[in-house]
């Protein structure tokens, strides 16, 4: 961390000698050094600091340790993926959306096909929409273990970090069966899936299941009793529901403040309705509470997963014509569903043609991220970097 | 004071399953990599490398009709064709592939009409130099291998194609080796078109 402050000296009418080292020292050794004045400075947390999760760079107003304003700059990973969009096209911009949120390739892709798929009006069947649940709630639990992972690493607990990666390579697996990638899968197509799935893919999932219920109870023991956990989590971080709604904030964040908003409940997708899942809520919205509502939705994902995966319904995986290029009918479409961080929306103005005309993300990170500015305030540096973990920024999705 | 112990207790638990894993060897899930290379299997579908399906007399099936190229996202595919003296129609004459700027979408396996690409899961494709990530996948310029099995023989069909090797044409090596590296080391292997 650098730090771009100006000392006592430097900021008084005094000019600081500039002939020799001897001089200067001199001069700084006579400056009279008040013990209770304080000054405010400013720290560059990031780009290149490893609690930020990428390059998110927040300049922190600092009273010594306490953060007094955060400032975040953006566009270190900037890579115009929205303006790309205007010149590849549909069919294209959906592996693009794989590196918004790496972490939830697949949601970006369904986002991504489902808009282009209600535009062009393709009814899909069942199973294409029931492999696309069960890979999305697997996509989310494979999410919030890297999360809980990272979570405990920010925390200063190493352990957490191996135990989450340990399990996440099962699901990865799984993935790398199926799909051929293990991160950026490109998967779900506009009209279906790329491919369809590995004939022992529902066995390795139930296998997956029930090698995961107990290690869940394992992580609560490891991790979720500590007390140090509880002292660095409780109380630290509240934000209420309605500053939360403000900045719109989404997913977990918004849950754990009290507000019961879910796409998958209340404007159901997919074969969402069909299944029987709670919405976890929290009440004070500090950072135990998003803790815990992410640990209760990594439950809930697998009870989903496991009503949808002894029953996958018969049927092609692919609807339409697999040509490289798309042209969907003009207008302006949106479409939003609900990935592990929250809602990730995709606007389309098409013109007609094979490419769009303008096409915009709206990210949840990006909004989670203002959320952490009145959350933080008046807290410690530490308890900042507590904040942003249990938030789960993703950089790609903020920058795009 | 309770308080004090039952954080002491807490902290006991979450060591009692580090202590666990500790004397349990047979939880150890990590993979000694370079080592295990004769027992490592990755699965059927990974995409590593892109690469040309060749029939048993080591022909493709493709025309040059530029669909993949169409479909790559960012340009990492060129096909080059050449006018084919008889027919009408184009012919391949380089199918150039750019290693270094592919996602590995799988687009153009997709599409292709003919399904002559395919990805194979060969991971290891680290090179001395980036410009040697640039390749050629065919391994002869000429007609498909429906058309050139026409022909009456053997003789016949080596006059309609020309070999081509992996840096053959447009590539950042056009054929020659970088200095430094010693020759013969990414010699085409001739069936796959994919380095050794």
């Amino acid at each position: 961390m650098e730090i771009t402050g100006m000392t006592a000296a430097t900021m008084s009418n005094t000019e600081v000698p500039v002939s020799s080292l001897d001089e200067r020292i001199k001069f700084f050794q006579n400056e009279p050094q008040s013990a209770l004045a304080t000054q405010e400075y400013f720290v560059n947390m990031g780009p290149q600091h490893p609690s930020t999760h990428g390059v998110l760079r927040l300049v922190l107003k600092m009273d010594g340790e306490t953060v007094r304003e955060i400032i975040p700059v953006l566009g270190y990973v900037h890579r115009g993926m929205e303006k790309k969009a205007e010149y590849i096209g549909y069919r294209q911009q959906v592996h693009l959306t794989d590196r918004l949120d790496y972490l939830c390739a697949l949601m970006n892709n369904w986002v991504m096909a489902d808009a282009v798929e209600r535009a062009m009006k393709i009814e899909l069947n069942d199973r294409i929409l029931t492999l696309r649940t069960i890979f999305a709630e697997l996509q989310r639990i494979q999410s919030h273990q890297l999360w809980w992972g990272v979570f405990g690493m920010d925390l200063g607990a190493f352990t957490p970090f191996l135990y989450g990666f340990r399990d996440r390579e099962k699901i990865t697996a799984i993935f790398e069966d199926t799909m051929g990638a293990r991160l950026t899968m490109n998967y779900i197509q506009p009209g279906g899936l790329m491919y369809d799935i590995h004939p022992e893919f529902p066995r390795k999932v139930k296998d997956f299941l029930k090698y995961f219920k107990p290690i869940l109870n394992e992580y609560d023991e490891l991790f979720t009793g500590n007390v140090i956990v509880h002292q660095r989590l409780k109380g630290i971080g509240i934000l209420d529901g309605k500053t939360a709604i403000s900045v719109g904030a989404s997913g977990p964040v918004l849950r754990a403040s009290g507000v019961s908003y879910d796409l998958r409940k209340s404007d159901p997708y997919g074969v969402y309705s069909k299944t029987q899942f709670e919405v976890p809520v929290g009440t004070t919205g500090d950072c135990w509470d998003r803790y815990i509502v992410r640990m209760q939705e990594m439950r809930e994902s697998i009870r989903i997963v496991e009503q949808l995966i002894d029953n996958i319904p018969e049927g092609p995986t692919m609807v339409m014509k697999f040509g490289a290029k798309i042209r969907i009918p003009e207008g302006i479409y949106y479409n939003q569903m609900e990935t592990a961080r929250g809602i990730l929306g995709v606007m389309l103005v098409a013109d007609g043609t094979e490419k769009p005309y303008r096409l915009h993300f709206r990210t949840p990170n990006f909004n989670n991220l203002w959320s952490v500015i009145s959350m933080a305030k008046g807290l410690r540096l530490a308890d900042l970097v507590a904040i942003l973990s249990s938030v789960d920024i993703v950089v790609p999705d903020i920058d795009r | 004071m309770h308080v004090f112990f039952r954080g002491l207790l807490s902290l006991f638990k979450g060591m009692k399953i580090t202590w666990y894993y500790l004397v349990h060897p047979s939880t150890v899930v990590t993979q000694q990599y370079p080592e295990n290379r004769a027992t490592l299997k990755l699965a059927d579908r990974v995409r590593a490398q892109l690469a040309f399906n060749y029939d048993e007399n080591g022909f493709h099936k493709c025309t040059s009709c530029h669909i993949c190229e169409e479909a790559c996202p960012n340009a990492s595919i060129h096909v080059i064709d050449r006018p084919k003296p008889a027919i009408a129609k184009n012919e391949l004459d380089h199918f150039i592939w750019r290693l270094d700027s592919c996602t590995f979408c799988n687009l153009c396996v997709l599409v292709c009409p003919f399904q002559v690409l395919k990805m194979n899961p060969t991971f290891e494709s680290s090179v001395f130099d980036q410009r040697l990530l640039v390749y050629n996948l065919t391994t002869y310029a000429g007609a498909t291998g429906p058309v050139l099995m026409k022909q009456p023989d053997a003789e016949a069909r080596n006059k309609l194609i020309e070999p081509r090797s992996v840096y053959d044409g447009p590539t950042a090596l056009e054929g020659y080796h970088l200095a430094g590296i010693p020759p013969g080391l990414y010699e085409p292997t001739s069936t796959t078109g994919v380095p050794k």
